[in-house]
């Protein structure tokens, strides 16, 4: 059985489509890259899966057991963390705090919870950060400090939304190895990335979505040569 | 952790005990009364708007609510004052549960907004329901049952029992804050100040959370309007269901400092003498020096007095 199967996924904004149709699923271990041009409708399909947006129609299953109708809370409750495109730390709170928030989530005891945080955060990296506020970070630390807080709610999906975008190319290398460290610790793990070269090296598999569709569903050096993947990114042919 | 830090507060109790001893002077003694109630109103909406960010402009609404049971009970009913003020403060936290499950479906301003609206319907409510409220007459207490320490019945014609009964009010809702910024949940709220999707994605159940403390909040409202009514003996809409009232509850945890457990004294202690002082000197517009007072410490002092002296005191060390 897939750990999460997305089918018939339809999502509309008054008049516009900007999910339709989409079905995926989502084996065990894996990491699953999903790209497509922006506003192809990926963070919205990571909304959908999360329960801050409701979908029009579609079902979406984590081991079988359906996720619609239950609000973000719930959705971590059952194991699927997420992080955001647009980072939202908590910015007065400090950097051990807002690990240690998430990690009250399996941990109610503040001295259990705290020590899962410090755990998690030396993990990605933040070992050494932990009183300062979180808006003394570094965007590439935030956002490092978002996949942290995401761990410590120990989800068996971790979804993540551009963890890479807008760092420099060392910090790429940073977070991709950081994202291969955590896969390879037994999470499963959704990647929306537009770091092309990163996406292609980490993930097992792509899906492609164009205007809320899916156009490509494989291993990532069969998607690149894909016509219909080119044509998207890059306009059709002229004939 | 200093030594300060326990023996701060058993001070600031014995203080409060002795002071009816030194101000004997009836016009001091209802100052301190008054600082006291609103101090109470300060602490009640510190825990909503101070921790979870969630600035209610309709806390008049718990205020009336908590004032007319206190009366309906003991004018309709015949149950003591002393009841009616706990059943004041309950009735008010029941109210805000539906009120929360409503307003809390929006967010930021619009919250306010809805909260500001909610407070004139209860207001109007009480204005048109006049079987139950006496409408614009409003309802009058004139004797208070008796009540006594063994052989020692309390004098209420004396303002001191009012007094104790405001600091002990006060006391419990210290407490309370102090209790709620140690918890889980109080951490919660604060996550909720920074970020609510965020919150949300962690896995904190922000409705639940906020509407929990919303009746926490709601009733310790109450029991301020409960001791309104008893104190004044008279209560009636415009009294009790002002949106004024409501502001004037923002100003004193803003001003004292949000989120703190001494800021509300603090807030309350200057603008209740502040009011008076401008209402002394200046007859007509002394609202304006007050609210000219609002501004400049909103903008200079942004996390109020206790906050910036705290931050003042860190700074030294």
């Amino acid at each position: 059985m897939p750990l999460l199967e997305v089918a018939e996924l339809t999502r509309d904004f008054g008049g516009l489509r900007a999910v339709a149709g989409l079905s995926f699923a989502v084996e065990p271990g894996e990491i699953l890259g999903l790209i497509g041009p922006n506003g192809a409708g990926k963070t919205t399909v990571f909304n959908l899966i999360t329960g801050f947006l409701r979908p029009t129609t579609g079902r979406i299953l984590l081991e079988g057991v359906s996720l619609v109708g239950l609000r973000p809370h719930a959705v971590t409750r059952r194991g699927v963390a997420r992080t955001f495109q647009i980072v939202k730390p908590f910015p007065r709170l400090s950097v051990r705090e807002n690990a240690t928030l998430a990690a009250f989530l399996r941990h109610p005891a503040r001295p259990a919870a705290e020590a899962a945080a410090q755990r998690v955060l030396a993990e990605v990296g933040l070992g050494a950060k932990l009183e300062g506020p979180a808006s003394d970070l570094t965007l590439a630390e935030q956002k490092r400090l978002e996949m942290a807080r995401a761990l410590a709610t120990r989800p068996k999906l971790l979804l993540l939304d551009e963890p890479m975008g807008g760092l420099t190319p060392r910090e790429v290398e940073d977070a991709s190895a950081l994202v291969q460290r955590i896969s390879a610790a037994g999470l499963t793990i959704i990647l929306v990335e537009h770091v092309m070269k990163a996406i292609m090296r980490i993930s097992n598999r792509v899906v492609v979505i164009h205007h809320g569709e899916k156009i490509a569903d494989g291993p990532p050096d069969q998607v690149v040569r894909d016509p219909a993947v080119i044509a998207a990114y890059l306009g059709a042919r002229p004939a | 952790m200093t030594l300060a830090a326990p023996i701060a507060p058993v001070l600031a109790v014995l203080a409060l005990l002795a002071l009816p001893l030194v101000a004997t002077n009836q016009f001091y003694l209802h100052l301190a009364i008054t600082v006291l109630m609103w101090t109470l109103l300060g602490a009640a909406w510190n825990l909503l708007g101070g921790f979870a960010g969630q600035v209610s402009f309709g806390h008049a609404a718990f205020f009336g609510i908590g004032a007319y049971t206190t009366m309906i009970l003991y004018l309709k009913l015949g149950l003591a004052p002393w009841y009616g003020m706990a059943l004041g403060g309950l009735v008010g936290a029941l109210a805000a549960l539906p009120i929360g499950l409503i307003c809390f479906r929006l967010r930021g301003p619009y919250f306010s907004l809805s909260t500001l609206a909610v407070a004139e319907i209860v207001r109007l409510v009480a204005l048109n329901w006049e079987e139950l409220t006496n409408g614009p007459v409003g309802l009058l207490i004139t004797t208070l049952p008796p009540v006594g320490l063994p052989g020692r019945p309390l004098n209420w014609e004396s303002k001191v029992p009012f007094y104790y009964l405001g600091a002990g009010l006060v006391v419990g809702a210290m407490v309370a804050t102090d209790r709620l910024a140690r918890s889980r949940l109080g951490a919660y709220l604060l996550a909720i100040r920074e970020d609510e999707d965020a919150a949300e994605s962690i896995g904190i159940d922000t409705v639940r959370a906020k509407v929990v403390t919303l009746a926490l909040s709601a009733f310790f409202t109450g029991l301020g309007g409960g001791f309104y009514g008893v104190y004044f003996r008279y209560v009636d809409p415009d009294a009790v269901f002002p949106i004024a009232l409501s502001v004037e509850m923002v100003f004193i945890a803003v001003v004292g400092g949000l989120a703190t457990v001494g800021g509300p004294v603090i807030g309350a202690v200057f603008l209740v003498t502040l009011g008076e002082l401008f209402r002394e000197r200046f007859l007509v517009g002394h609202l304006i020096f007050y609210g000219l007072f609002m501004m400049l410490a909103i903008r200079y002092l942004p996390e109020g007095i206790w906050g910036g002296a705290r931050r003042a005191l860190a700074a030294r060390r």
